[in-house]
This record gives C-alpha cells, structure tokens and sequence, in this order.
C-alpha cells in the first residue's frame, strides 16, 4: 500500500501538469523511494489506478526506464559503477572488479546480508570526475580503490559519507562559466549581483519578433549535438496558432563525454532560468519544461529552489516551469522521445513530421533546446548577436563548454570560443597522459579521429566536418596508446544496445547483433565474417533507423573499424 | 498527380502514401509494422524507397507523393535495406514456417519471398521457442514477435480493450498482457482483434490450429449470428470437410471494420454440432419426434388460426429478434400486422 502522504504528493503533481498521465513517472519514483529503492507490480498498479493509466502502461513505462527497480530486490545501498567509455579510460573497470572482489558479488547480484546491491550502469556525466559510483541518489566522484574502501565502511556503519570532490574548469569567455568560482552563485542576490536578469529585463521591453530576429542573427546554434540553428527553429512555430506553445529545456545530458550542462545548472541554475524566460516572452509561451535526467535528483532540487526564487523576485510573473525528471533513459535526448517522456510513456522517438514545432508535447507546438543553448541567449539579448559573433568564426559563432575527459592530466569542463583548437584545449585540460593515440570529439556518436588527423583540428563544425568527424556536444574523450581500440568499440556498443528504445527493428536487433560480433572478435573467436557482419550492419543501419540513434552507433563504430582495422584483424582467427 | 514508381508512371491522390499510390497500381512494397486501420508506424523500416533529391531512404508507409516525385522501390540500397531488416527478424526469432498456422497469410514470409531470403544469417546463438498458451482462443508464441506494433495499436486504439503494451526495451521489448500476466489470466476479453491483424505467427486463432493450410479454404462472406450489430464475417471453410475452420472480421466492413466479440470470432462450433438442431421437433405424448417443415408449419399455422378464432387476433403476440437480419423482421413484423391482424409486435433490441 502507498502511503496516505506519498498519495496526496502524487495527486498534487496530478495536478501541476498540464494532462495527470504526466505524473505516472514521478508518482512511481516516489512510491520506489518509499518502497526502500523497490517497486513490486502491486505498486505499479495502485499507482496505475491512481495517476489513470492501464496496467500494462504503467508496467511498460517503469521497464522502460533504468531508475526503476521492478520486481528486483535491491539492497539497502545500490552501488552503480559507471563503466562507460569516459569512465573505462579513468579505470573505471579496476573499481568495478575490486567492489567485486570485496562485496563477495558479481555486478548485479545483490550481497545475502541485503546491504549491497552492485550495479554496472551507463554513463552518469561525471565524465571529468571519473570513476565515479552513485550510491542510491548520491555520486561519489574521482574515486580510487583506497577511496572506494572508505566509502564501503563508512556505509556498512549505516553513513552516507560526505561527497564533495574537486573539478577542473576553466574559462576564457566569463560567460556560461562566469559564475562558476563565484561563492552562492546559484542564490538569485548572486546571480542579480552580477548582472542577472538584466537581459530578461530588457527582453521584456521588446517585440518577441525582434528577439527572434537577434537570435537569428547571432547564428547560435543547438549546443545539444545536432547543431540546428535556434532561431531557424524559433521560427518554425505555426502562425495564427491558438493552442498553448510549450518550451522544453533538454537536459538529459546522456551523451557519453558530455557534462557541460550540469556545470549550468548545477553552479549557475538562474542562467537558465532567464534564458528560458527571454525565449518564453519570444515564443509566447507560459509553460516550459526542464526534463533532466533522473540521475541529477540534486540538481533538478537546485533548479526547483531556483524558480522559486525566480518566481518570488518577479522574474517569472507570465511564465512558469516545471522540472521533470527523466528515469535513465539515453534515448530520451532525442527530442520527441523526451517529449513522450514528458507526457508519462515509453521514452520512444515518434515519427517526423510532425516536428515538435507544429505538433509536440500535448499536440501542442513545442520548441526543444539544449540548456546550454538557452543560457546563451541571455548574452545574445543583452550585448546583441554582433557581440556574440565576436567570439568564434562567422558559421560557428559563439562560446561553448567543451567537457574534456579520458588520458588528460585535468579532465574538465573548458569555455572557449568556438574554432579553439583542439591542441589548446587539451593543453587547458593539463596535456594528455600519456601518448595521444586517438580522440572522440563530439560526444560518442561522432566518428573517432586518429592522432593525426587531430593535429591542426579547430573545434568548430565546419572544421570538424572536414575531418569526417561532427562537433556535437562538444565532450571530447582523449584516447592514449594503452587502449584497444576493438575493445572501447565494444564498451560503446553495448551503451548503445542498452539504450535502444526497442521500437525500430534495425537498431532494436541490429544492435544486439552488433555486440555479439564484436564481443566474439575481442574474445579472440572471431572470424573474417564477423568482422563482414560489423561492417554490414554499421554500414546498413546508418539512415536507416526511425531516430537517430541508429546513426549514432553506426557512424562511431564504422569510423573505428575503418581507421583501426589492424587492430580488428590482429583478434581474428 | 502524377508520380514515377521504377519509371512507371503512376497517378497518386492527395493524402495517399507512397506505399497506398503503390499499392494502387499493382507495385508490392513490403511493409510488416503498417496497416491500414492502425496507420504508419515507421517500426519495422522494411518499406523504404530511394526518393530522387533525397539523401536518406524513406519509409513509404509515411511519405506522402508530390508531383513528379521519382521513386525507385528496388535499388540495391533499398534492397540491402530490406535484407538486413529482414535478416535481422529471421536471426533473432523462430520463424518456422513448417507447422505454423500463419503460413500462407505471413507477412514476413511474403517479404522474405520477395526477396529471396530463406533463413537468417546472424548465428551469434540459439533462439529457444517461448509460448504462452494460457488463453482459451488465442496462442502467443512470443519468439515469433516481430514487435511491430499493431497488436498494441489494435488493442488500444481501435478496439479500446486497453490489455496490451509493450514492456522492457531495446531487443528485450516485447508485448504484455496488463502488469505481466499470462494473456490467459489478464483482462483480455479474447476477441482476437490482435490475432487478426498480427503480420506473422506470434498471435494465432488456436481453434483453427492444425485444421487446415490458408490456401485450401474459401472464404464465405456472412452475418454473424449473435447480436444486432451485424458484423460482417468471413467463414474460412474447408470445402472437402464442409466444415469452417476459422472466422475473421471482414476489413472495411461498415458494421465491424474486421473487428468481432469473442462469440463471433470463436463461438462457431454449433454449426457442425451433434447436439444442433437441423430438422423441426413436434411433441407428441410428452415425447419430440422429428418432422418435415411442411407439417410443422402447417401445424402451427393451425395453432395460430385456431387462437385467432377462438380468443381474437389480439390474443396473440410475436417478439422479433435482433439475431436475424431487418428483412427477416420486417417479413415477421408484417405478418404480425396484415396476416394475424395485431399490433401486438415487439423487438428484443427495443429493451
């Protein structure tokens, strides 16, 4: 039975959304929590009945997300080691097999006293602060073994250790990081203190065509990964339209070696705040969205306080938002797949057209960005899109958090104009450990670069794309020469394969398919067919797929068969 | 407006796909996950053509022609496409035709024909046989699912029972029956609209199991016998047994649309019946005896004028039934009226 207190939390959310099936995905996340980290299929009924959704709705959402622990019996302390490709250059794997070693239990059993559950999960974006392991809702970042020790005794005593830890960052903009060193900077006094709000301040004061019109002419581009222009975008919303407009902030932050939107949020939520405020006054939008994954539980608490705060201080008087929190889902990044998400489904991808300017979230007209794409907006309005331009070249204008992760000596997140080159950045970042081997630049679904052909690499989207390779969002994963490369292409396709929505049959099967040919080639079983069938599927499933997750796992894992087929062919029989 | 398919030229309506303006002029792209009363759901990826001035393939089931559109159904990308769809399905399911009730009326089998695929190339492991044979009417074989949807959209959408969805995800997605349950313990009502209009083998009328190869009946077209509704039916029967071996909904149907209940889908065993009546009964001496339908009718036109005479017409009543078609209540309500020469007429669908 639900408890008479979570009940009345989930039938107030009820009612905080625009449609109530909305609330099904945090209504089960409550019970799970009030469950003691489980959710049986009796729960997911009564919560079924509750929020009015059938059964088999409710039991395909709670399967379809990761967070949700159905029908598993978890321990008093859920310990997730990511192991994803960021953190395997960290040395991940070493935490994981010494948890192993010391827990008495392989990755997804439980220990017989219930205290701990080990869990191997997909990327946390903790990705400078790697090996990271969070414990239930908490991370504990830049982990070693001799720390990983401390953390199981001190929770074998029933404490949840402290788990604050140092990052590296820097900036040369002052913009989206200009907060970042700055003490209480997520308080609103702070953020006002430094000029906040000033920018939203003077949009209110202007035509909403006119802020369109300077967003347009700064040339901002989606800092998401796909790189849509975002005024282009703006201007895609139905005219004469009579239906409420919807503005989304995706911050799923997925990416494997992306973690440059929760510097934003997490140090500086009301950069945000205000810039999703100054595109709600552009679009005419009274309701917005942020959908934050599941994971960054303290973050989406940070942005709650935060528009609060806004909402006090006048700043949100015709404009209000709601933080949704996804339940682990990559597939969710993709922007009618989170709008699903948002209205309490399956997080799949729908088909387009409809764009989700005409026909998104509630049939209604719906503009999706990327959260740093909305906290550059402040500067467009406020300084003008000429200022802006100012930084970076003409077709790729503007600054841009570059998370750097993997061999480097500082791993973290950089401000730099775009067309920085990639040496400079990498230098920021305390110069590579050891010798250079390759680099992934744009996030895990980009194509991976050799270490020459990273040689004179400008990091902007013209300069990428010369390399055969895409900017995306910008998280760059640096490769030193201890790394097999068939070996990382593996870790990366079984991320893919687990966050297949299951919905298109080329990446639903053609994934598996994938990780079985490549796991019998880095076992050292594989044949000149397995290799053939790599190929064949990477090469057929590019533009194939209903998403582009297809394509996000056919471009990266083609370009590594491609650019180290010796490697590949030293495993074969 | 006009269209080019394969250099054919080929006159499409506003609002059609590209896979309806084919179909419409005899050219067969595949497709698994799109029928035309659960519409498009680009899953299956097995329909794309080449589109001239387009990079990508597309999906026909969704795009819609513009005039002088180019289109090529059978380039080798479209082909490789298809293949690899198609292999993928093959590799990861049992599709065993041999036995399979499905055979002949496949889906899958039709797109593997036409491209000239007989078993899948992917052996990265052995694909075991799941079955769920929990429900009276209808048979799961879930290693034969190929996920495209339209069960899930049937269920749902048109015949709003709301008992399927999909759980779990990526390979792992497959359909469930409410919160899990075997579909013969959930709240499915068993009128087989899923059976119906599964593409491949995984959702099968188990009444018709083993009785006889979709080529080897004909289809009859007729009323069911059950309600007022009047579904139109199609009596699959095999004509060396004279006997029917399965019913299906008619498609495009006004009444039904291809939708039946559980009665008029699975309830058809009385028409072979021992136990059925085939001649008229007269009691005699508290005993039946059977009669000709001369002499039965003839005795209760008797029974009727002798009422008549004796009490008045008013004496006597009739109730119609819904069961039988309006011509039939009509004939009955006339009679009534005209030869008996009483209103005292009623109809069980007036309740």
């Amino acid at each position: 039975m639900i408890s008479a207190k979570v009940k009345s939390k989930i039938e107030s959310l009820m009612t905080r959304y625009p449609r109530k099936e909305s609330a099904l995905m945090p209504a089960l996340m409550l019970v799970q929590k009030e469950k003691k980290n489980n959710l049986s299929k009796a729960d997911i009924e009564e919560v079924a009945k509750l929020v009015g959704v059938t059964d088999a709705k409710a039991f395909g959402v709670a399967t379809f997300y990761t967070m949700y622990n159905v029908e598993k019996k978890v321990g008093a302390y859920h310990l997730q080691v990511d192991t994803n490709l960021p953190a395997t250059l960290a040395g991940a794997k070493k935490i994981l097999a010494h948890l192993e070693k010391k827990l008495g239990i392989k990755a997804g059993e439980t220990t017989a006293d219930g205290m701990f559950t080990l869990t191997e999960v997909e990327c946390l974006a903790s990705c400078g602060t790697c090996p990271v392991i969070q414990v239930n809702d908490t991370y504990y970042e830049n982990l070693t073994v001799k720390k990983v020790d401390a953390l199981i005794e001190s929770l074998k005593k029933g404490e949840m250790p402290d788990n604050k830890t140092a990052s590296h960052w820097g900036s040369t903009c002052k913009v989206l990081l200009k907060n970042r060193g700055v003490k209480d900077a997520t308080k609103l006094a702070v953020y006002k203190k430094n000029g906040g709000y000033t920018a939203l301040g003077k949009a209110l004061t202007m035509a909403p065509e006119a802020i369109i019109a300077e967003v347009k002419e700064s040339g901002l581009k989606g800092r998401g990964g796909a790189g849509f222009p975002t005024g282009t975008k703006w201007g895609f919303l139905p005219k004469n339209n009579t239906k409420p407009v919807y503005l989304v902030c995706n911050a799923d932050e997925g990416e494997p070696g992306t973690y440059k939107d929760r510097q934003i949020m997490e140090y500086d939520p009301h950069l945000l705040i205000e810039g999703m405020a100054i595109a709600a006054r552009a679009l005419g939008s009274k309701l917005g969205f942020i959908y934050i994954r599941g994971e960054f539980d303290w973050i989406a608490d940070i942005l709650e306080t935060a528009i609060e705060e806004a909402k006090k201080d006048g700043q949100l008087k015709e404009f209000d938002i709601i933080v949704h929190r996804g339940a682990g889902a990559y597939v969710c990044g993709e922007e009618t797949a989170l709008i699903e998400s948002i209205e309490g489904k399956r997080g799949q991808p729908r088909m387009k057209p409809p764009f989700p300017a005409a026909q998104g979230l509630y049939a209604c007209p719906t503009i999706v960005n990327n959260v740093e794409t909305f906290a550059s907006v402040p500067f467009i309005v406020e300084k003008g899109a000429a200022e802006f331009k100012k930084f970076g070249p003409a077709e790729s204008a503007g600054f841009r958090i570059f998370g750097i992760s993997g061999n480097v000596n500082k791993p973290g997140t950089y401000e730099y104009p775009m067309g920085v080159s990639f040496n400079e950045l990498i230098e920021a970042a305390g110069g590579v450990d050891g010798k250079l081997k390759a680099a992934i630049v744009g996030g895990l679904s980009v194509a991976i670069l050799t270490a020459d052909e990273l040689k004179d690499l400008k990091m902007d989207y013209a300069s990428c794309a010369a390399k055969g390779t895409a900017l995306g969002s910008a998280g760059i994963m640096v490769i030193n020469d201890q790394w097999s490369i068939p070996e990382l292409a593996l870790r990366a396709m079984k991320f893919y394969a687990h966050e297949s929505c299951g919905k298109c049959t080329p990446c639903k099967e053609g994934s598996k398919m994938t990780v079985r040919a490549l796991q019998k080639i880095v076992s050292g079983q594989g044949t000149k067919e397995d290799l053939a069938n790599v190929e064949r599927l990477v090469g057929t499933i590019k533009g194939l797929t209903l998403c582009p997750v297809g394509e996000a796992f056919s471009v990266p894992i083609r370009a590594m068969v491609e650019k180290f087929r010796p490697e590949f062919e030293a495993l074969i029989k | 407006m006009q269209i080019t398919i394969n250099g054919r030229p080929v006159e499409a309506k506003p609002g059609q796909t590209i896979h309806q303006a084919a179909k419409a002029a005899g050219i067969y792209i595949p497709t698994l996950c799109y029928h035309e009363k659960v519409g498009a759901a680009g899953k299956c990826r097995v329909c794309v053509v080449e589109i001239e001035g387009m990079p990508a393939l597309q999906t026909a089931c969704s795009v819609e022609p513009r005039e002088g559109m180019k289109i090529k159904t059978r380039t080798d990308r479209v082909l490789a496409a298809q293949k690899l769809v198609v292999d993928l399905l093959l590799s990861t399911g049992t599709h065993d035709c041999l036995a399979c009730d499905q055979n002949g009326h496949c889906e899958l089998q039709d797109v593997a024909y036409y491209l000239g695929m007989e078993r899948g190339s992917f052996k990265y492991a052995d694909v075991e046989s799941v079955k769920d044979d929990s429900s009276e009417f209808v048979s799961v074989e879930r290693s034969k699912c190929i996920s495209c949807g339209r069960c899930v959209a049937a269920c749902n959408n048109t015949v709003t029972n709301r008992v399927l969805d999909f759980k779990y995800r990526g390979h792992k997605a497959e359909i469930v029956f409410d919160d899990d349950k075997p579909m013969g313990e959930s709240s499915c009502v068993q009128c087989g609209e899923c059976a119906q209009i599964c593409p491949v083998g995984a959702l099968t009328d188990k009444l018709s199991k083993g009785k006889a190869r979709r080529w080897d009946t004909e289809k009859v077209y007729s009323v069911c016998p059950y309600c007022g509704v009047g579904c139109k039916l199609e009596l699959h029967v095999d004509r060396k047994k004279n006997e029917i071996v399965r019913i299906t909904g008619a498609e495009g149907a006004p009444t039904n649309n291809g939708m039946l209940c559980v009665k008029g889908r699975y309830g058809y065993d009385f028409v072979g019946h021992p136990d059925r009546l085939t001649t008229p009964l007269i009691k005699e001496n508290g005993k039946f005896r059977e009669a000709s339908w001369d002499e039965a009718i003839t005795l209760v036109a008797g029974k009727l004028a002798e009422i008549k005479q004796k009490h008045g017409a008013d004496a006597l009543m009739g109730l119609c039934s819904a069961k039988v078609t309006n011509e039939e209540n009509y004939t009955f309500q006339k009679f009534f009226r005209t030869a008996i020469g009483t209103n005292n007429i009623d109809h069980c669908a007036r309740l």
